[in-house]
């Protein structure tokens, strides 16, 4: 069923474009696509793209993530930072991050500082609820037991807190970088020359759809990639958690 | 008293701190500390705002990009929920869709924009579309977790007393799902907003996005930051104002938080 399905549509497709059922211009058959992908990788091209979105989206993952866990775990733990902190977090949360784009622009000018950071503050968000949630979500047994067997200050923070907190910090990592994802391509879909993103938007332009759904399709490999191959870790580090994070 | 003192205490920082920020940014500003170019005073950005409300540019452009998110969020409601019901009670159509749906889901819905454009007429249908792709796919996902998280032992009890088909599902499935349902429209209404501001900002002349990205092109920096403002409490109000509701209609259903 789980192959069959896919394959079913895929076949469909092909039928239907090829005998022209679906305009062939606008619906080109998965195998022509296919096979752009195919030259696109042997030429270089559709590689050299996807490593320039890849690369944006490791340093956007890398500018977030420390600063992001850090703010999180200190706002779980400090009262007067939560309460400093918050109506900032709250505020800026549930906007669009993508209308953060035109600000960067002016300020940094058009270029990469703008676009990675564009990516990196929609993973930073995310990042920082979800730490925070991780402490303040913490059976507080867990705590009193700690302090009984006399874990104090930076003890009670590495054996207790932390290892309590890591399964949600971890979620919140794994929905960051997702989220980063979604933010770079729309960035390279509106604003960039370059990256993946960039390619569906060029080729839509000019209408080489074929092009147009090899570049989509390898957005999407990569989104899929992400998320499972992070789902798959997390559930092999993080072993006595239980399914936390399957949205 | 302690105790009050405390708490008024915690409130002055969480007020203060923004009020603290604003002063200092507007004192910055004028001193010429920040580029007034690039970080105008909050005052300047108050008066741009209360302008851009008074000649009513304002009000069409949210009106429009509100209409946009109505629309996409209907369409996403009712396809995601029927579609996730018929997922969670079918196992085979879950079978076969799971696998669809796990490959586009991760696709930003910004692309789909071209796919869609393709599909239906151009102009405000593929726009309000478009927006609907993300939310549908998840209102669909979360739906069928809801069914799926039912206790087999309510089921089971509701099957022996002689529950089947629509009562069996009106009754005991759908009330079960309730909970995920709701946390899935939530989410799908954020989302909503947030790609109908990219898809403005991409392919419409008009609505929020549109206009921010307009402001942006012929340098209004003050009315870019106005309606920045307007987006954001655009986004507050529809987050934390469904949360309310929900609070308020369905009182018994807890928001399974989503992490």
């Amino acid at each position: 069923m789980a192959v069959a399905v896919p394959a079913l549509l895929l076949a469909l497709w092909e039928i239907c474009s090829r005998h022209a059922i679906v305009s062939p211009r606008y619906f080109p058959p998965p195998t022509t696509v296919g096979w752009v992908l195919v030259d696109g990788f042997a030429a270089g091209d559709l590689g050299t793209q996807a490593l320039v979105t890849l690369t944006r989206l490791g340093f956007a993952f890398a500018i977030a993530a420390g600063p992001g866990v850090l703010l999180g775990l200190l706002m779980g733990m400090a009262r007067p930072v939560r309460d400093a902190v918050e109506p900032y977090i709250a505020f800026i949360f549930p906007v669009p991050k993508i209308t953060l784009l035109p600000f960067l622009l002016i300020i940094l000018g058009v270029g990469e500082p703008a676009f990675v950071l564009t990516g990196a503050t929609s993973a930073f968000f995310q990042i920082v609820i979800s730490t925070l949630g991780g402490v303040e979500t913490m059976d507080p047994r867990l705590l009193e037991v700690g302090r009984n067997y006399g874990a104090r200050g930076a003890r009670l923070f590495w054996k207790v807190i932390l290892p309590a907190a890591l399964p949600m910090i971890f979620t919140g990592l794994r929905l960051g970088l997702g989220l980063a994802l979604v933010a770079l391509v729309a960035v390279e879909f509106i604003a960039a020359k370059s990256g993946l993103g960039h390619l569906v938007y060029r080729h839509w332009q000019m209408l080489s759809t074929p092009e147009m759904y090899a570049a989509f399709a390898l957005v999407g490999a990569l989104g899929l990639l992400l998320t499972r191959g992070l789902r798959a870790v997390q559930a092999r580090v993080l072993t006595w958690q239980e399914e936390i994070g399957r949205l | 008293m302690r105790a009050p003192d405390g708490r008024l205490a915690e409130h002055w920082i969480t007020v203060g701190s923004p009020i603290l920020l604003l002063a200092a940014w507007e004192l910055a500003s004028a001193t010429g500390l920040l580029r007034e170019a690039f970080f105008p005073r909050p005052s300047t950005i108050v008066m741009h705002l209360r302008q851009l409300a008074a000649d009513g540019t304002l009000w069409g452009h949210t009106a429009i990009t509100l209409v946009r998110i109505g629309w996409a969020f209907a369409l996403a409601a009712v396809l995601g929920v029927g579609v996730g019901l018929a997922m969670g009670l079918w196992r085979r159509l879950r079978d076969g869709l799971d696998p669809v749906f796990a490959v586009i889901y991760p696709i930003p819905s910004i692309l789909f924009l071209p796919l869609v454009s393709f599909l239906v007429p151009p102009g405000e249908i593929a726009l309000v579309v478009t927006t609907a792709v993300t939310s549908f796919f998840l209102i669909a996902f979360t739906t069928t977790h809801g069914v799926h998280q039912i206790d087999h032992l309510v089921v089971e009890a509701a099957f022996h007393y002689g529950a089947r088909g629509w009562r069996l599902f009106a009754t005991v499935l759908l009330p079960g799902a309730l909970p995920f349902i709701f946390t899935g429209l939530r989410l799908g209404l954020g989302f909503a907003l947030i790609v109908v501001v990219a898809v403005e900002i991409v392919a419409a002349s008009r609505g929020l996005g549109a206009l921010l990205w307009l402001s942006w092109q012929i340098l209004k920096v003050e009315d870019m930051y106005a309606t920045f403002f307007v987006i954001a409490i655009l986004g507050a109000g529809l987050s934390y104002g469904l949360a309310a509701l929900r609070a308020r209609l369905l009182p018994w259903v807890q928001d399974v938080a989503a992490p």
